[in-house]
């Protein structure tokens, strides 16, 4: 909506004057009577609407009353509005502070820098001016409102303020201009870029808002009621491209060196190929074309852009004061070339990494497996790129996703999940029992409706960047534990129909419960390894942390060896009826189950030793242990138990079982003698010795059975790597491990004099073989 | 003025819209939210009106040769903001079409 203009057709209609004339009061001189309507904030590509004219407003002079009235209230008294609050007072802006106030003028300051914007350039310069434009695009990629990088353009202004009906109109002068004062070329190059531009932000916003779930918080959709051609179709700005481009190329115009002039016409090329791949409509069949022609044209930009000559009068900061803008005035953004091209770049890799998503196997798990991989990219994609990749999977709806990620887990060539079950009709007389197969599907249909907003939930949060995605998580599991709860009863109806139809031995007992409580522990697995990954927890707590995990993949280990037992039966019986197709179906499938039993049995393992491992250190003080003075361990420890608190079954250990494990020779700075009678046997260290080679061998299993079996075939690379870094982590645990065992074979006298010849180094992120394995570095003083 | 009468007769512009004239010559038209003893006025979901530069009137009026010739100010949206009473130059009420708003002036 046009809530912030008073064009021509506004003060035309109410001329002041009429208004002083109907209520004789005082004249309100140019000030038009437009009732402020209250909606910025709103989706700005909403169809713009014109109001019906509201009825005039009367204007009278209370500057007098209102002084003599508000002198007359007392000290810290306020007239207020009843749900007025002094929090919301806070938030408004006080006029005329500079600070605040981003209309504010210092004395004899001009409204506006006076920048000419159709005086000629350069062909330098405008090299210059569209690096520059690069970088804002890149810093608003990044987060920041187009007011503080994009919108400071003086060009950019000029072609959307006033608010062009046409694309004719978008120009860099409004009205008739007189011909020796025309654009000439470069300008001409300038304004097709510059249109384009503003289209390729028309789209991004378009794609991110268009999904349903985004935050601000990483990308600024508002446009400051600036309209970026939203209405305008994609071809017309390509055609003002193609223009420019045969203007340059033909050179009968203006004389320019030719690598300037391959240099401009490099930055259209990218700009034309940039707006198709960021079109929302472009066509699915061909969606592996967009990416590599915008990859293609980079290079020459980045190789060209010393020839630039920047052209700082082309944009400005105090744009910000035509804005319509409920902030303070914020500095420009400024991001080098260097980083801006980076950017680019990497969005650009992300673009083209997001479109093999179609042609992965339609299994929800891989598309699960694409999305952590895609979480997991370094540098974290963008937000644009995420939507994207979003955008383009939950396009895919042809499978039903949980149907078929229920039947990777629990049903193997299952009666339940028979298609033809599906095909059967009810009785016509409704008194009659319906066939058992139907329902079967009427079960599983309930069930799979009732996990769809669950399913959304999980995958909405896979399509996070990482830190988001712990914290969403959290909030996941909540929704799964519920439907695990629901599952329940589906279960006992299911149970009771395969009792009736004598086929028990075929089917899993509590098999929907079985497949959500499965998801609901792998999540929570990952949300402990994004915690440690994120540095959320400290070096003290890690014992404990890792203690929980080793709990959490000790119950999903458990709960998959059933389903494996179930997927080894069903294939004995398979061939036993001389079902070798099936039996070969199910034994495919088992590959997975092995897979993710391995895994966890890995992670249980690991995370034990790590627990191992970080209490000896606590016990010989090698750790350091802040001072706590306003909390106790019980306190701290539901603190990062809360996410886990509500859940059934319950996954936390109650607190005295905690501290059993992990004091369990007392309090780290008076614990008990026979801590170092066993520090120096061999039972100790056996232990955690077992636990590092039992998770290297489970890893080594995962990685032998391959990303095929992982279901992570489609991101197979970044899949190996992560293996690779676990099994990497296995390694480095064992050798600190026994680096410690030494020291305490050197520390005759006591934790003390160990503190004296080795100290641990925990590493940060980038010193990791992989993220969530914190393995503490022992190293000799 | 009494007390009781000033906050009573202020109250009924509390929610109402009002029109403030600043010192450096622009007008906040929003909805009164707050006021107190130095004047000070918060309004809610405020506009800015700010006329345009000096020579830009003075073209409008030589091209078209009348002295009152309309010219466009512009506008934005700057939602809730606090005017200081002492950069307060004018104050307007400004009455719904209908003129029945019952305040008394």
């Amino acid at each position: 909506m046009a809530e912030d203009q008073t064009g021509p057709a506004t003060a035309s209609e109410l001329p002041p004057d009429t208004i002083a004339a109907v209520d004789g009061a005082g004249p309100s001189r140019h000030v038009p009577a437009e009732p402020p309507r209250p909606s910025v904030g709103l989706p700005l590509r909403q169809q713009l609407k014109h109001q019906p004219a509201a009825p005039q407003a009367r204007v009278h002079d209370i500057t007098e009353k209102f002084t003599k009235a508000s002198s007359a209230l007392n000290v810290g008294q306020l007239v207020k509005d009843e749900f007025f609050t002094l929090f919301e007072s806070i938030g408004a802006l006080e006029i005329m502070d500079p600070k605040m106030d981003s209309g504010f003028l210092q004395p004899g300051e001009a409204l506006e820098d006076a920048c000419d914007t159709v005086a000629p350039l350069l062909p330098e310069e405008l090299i210059g001016i569209l690096d520059q434009l690069l970088c804002y695009e890149m810093a608003w990629h990044t987060g920041y409102p187009l007011s503080q990088t994009l919108f400071t353009s003086v060009y950019i202004d000029r072609l959307l303020w006033p608010e062009p009906r046409t694309l004719e109109q978008a120009q860099f002068y409004r009205g008739p201009i007189p011909d020796e004062r025309r654009p000439g070329l470069m300008l001409e190059v300038l304004r097709s870029y510059c249109l384009a531009l503003v289209k390729c932000c028309d789209f991004v916003i378009a794609k991110i808002t268009g999904r349903d779930y985004f935050e601000e918080e990483d990308f600024c959709t508002h446009t400051y009621s600036r309209v970026l051609f939203t209405q305008m179709p994609m071809d017309v700005f390509q055609r003002e491209l193609d223009a420019a481009i045969e203007r340059l190329q033909d050179g009968t115009e203006m004389e320019i060196d030719p690598t300037v002039r391959d240099a401009i016409i490099a930055r259209l090329n990218f700009r034309k190929d940039f707006l198709s791949a960021l079109d929302l409509e472009c066509s699915l069949d061909f969606i592996d074309r967009y990416w590599p022609p915008v990859i293609a044209n980079l290079d020459p930009i980045n190789t060209t852009h010393q020839l630039g000559k920047a052209v700082p009068g082309a944009f400005s900061f105090k744009i910000q004061r035509r804005l319509a803008s409920t902030v303070p005035p914020r500095p420009t953004v400024e991001l080098d070339f260097s980083d801006a091209f980076s950017k680019l770049k990497q969005l650009c890799t992300d673009g083209e990494e997001a479109v093999r998503v179609m042609s992965l196997d339609p299994d929800p798990l891989e598309y699960q497996s694409f999305l952590w991989a895609f979480a997991s990219r370094k540098p974290t994609p963008l937000p644009y790129s995420r939507s994207y990749l979003c955008t383009l999977l939950f396009q895919e709806s042809s499978v039903s996703i949980p149907l078929s990620d229920l039947k990777s887990l629990v049903f193997p060539c299952s009666t339940i999940l028979d298609p033809s079950n599906w095909a059967l009709s009810p009785p016509r007389n409704p008194m009659m029992p319906k066939p058992h197969r139907l329902r079967l599907a009427h079960l599983i249909d309930e069930f799979v409706e009732r996990a769809g907003q669950a399913y959304l939930d999980f995958w909405t949060a896979l399509g996070q960047n990482r830190c988001r995605l712990r914290r969403m998580l959290n909030h996941v599991i909540i929704g799964w534990d519920q439907l695990q709860h629901d599952a329940g009863f589906v279960d006992d109806d299911l149970m009771r129909v395969v009792g009736e139809m004598g086929i028990q031995d075929q089917v899993i007992p509590f098999p929907l419960t079985t497949w959500t409580y499965h998801k609901k522990l792998w999540m929570i697995e990952k949300i402990v390894l994004l915690g440690f990954e994120q540095d959320i927890y400290l070096p003290d707590e890690y014992a404990g942390m890792y203690l929980f995990l080793s709990s959490v993949s000790r119950r999903r280990n458990a709960l998959l060896q059933t389903v494996l037992d179930h997927f080894h039966d069903r294939r004995s019986a398979l061939l036993h009826s001389d079902a070798h197709a099936d039996a070969q179906e199910v034994q495919d499938g088992a590959q997975y189950i092995t897979s993710l039993l391995h895994e966890a049995s890995g992670i249980r393992d690991l995370s034990l030793a790590l627990s191992g491992f970080y209490t000896t250190l606590l016990y010989l003080r090698l750790i350091p242990r802040p001072t706590r003075p306003f909390s106790t361990p019980q306190l701290r420890d539901e603190l990062r138990m809360k996410p886990f608190l509500t859940l059934t079954p319950q996954e936390m250990f109650p607190f005295p079982d905690l501290q059993a494990q992990i004091l369990p020779y007392g309090a780290y700075d008076a614990p008990d003698s026979r801590l170092w009678e066993d520090l120096r046997g061999e039972e100790y260290w056996r232990d955690i010795e077992g636990h590092i080679k039992g998770a290297k061998e489970a890893f080594a299993q995962v990685k032998k059975l391959g990303a095929k079996a992982a279901r992570a075939g489609g991101v197979e690379g970044a899949w190996g790597k992560e293996v690779q870094g676990v099994l990497a982590s296995c390694v480095a645990l064992g050798v600190e491990v026994a680096g410690v065992r030494r020291a305490v074979g050197w520390g005759e006298g006591g934790e003390g004099e160990v503190r004296t010849k080795v100290k641990v180094e925990i590493p940060g992120e980038g010193g990791r073989y992989s993220g969530g394995w914190v393995v503490g570095r022992v190293g000799r003083l | 003025m009494e007390n009781a009468e000033a906050t009573a007769w202020l109250s009924q512009f509390v929610g109402k819209n009002l029109r403030i004239h600043t010192s450096d010559e622009r007008v906040f038209g929003g909805q009164m939210k707050c006021t107190d003893k130095d004047r000070n006025i918060i309004l809610a979901l405020a506009y800015e009106y700010r006329a345009p530069p000096e020579d830009v009137i003075r073209k409008a009026v030589e091209d078209s040769g009348n002295p009152s010739a309309p010219v466009t100010w512009s506008s934005r949206y700057v939602g809730l903001v606090v005017v200081p009473g002492g950069h307060i130059k004018k104050i307007e009420f400004e009455e719904n079409g209908t003129g029945k708003s019952g305040i008394i002036l």
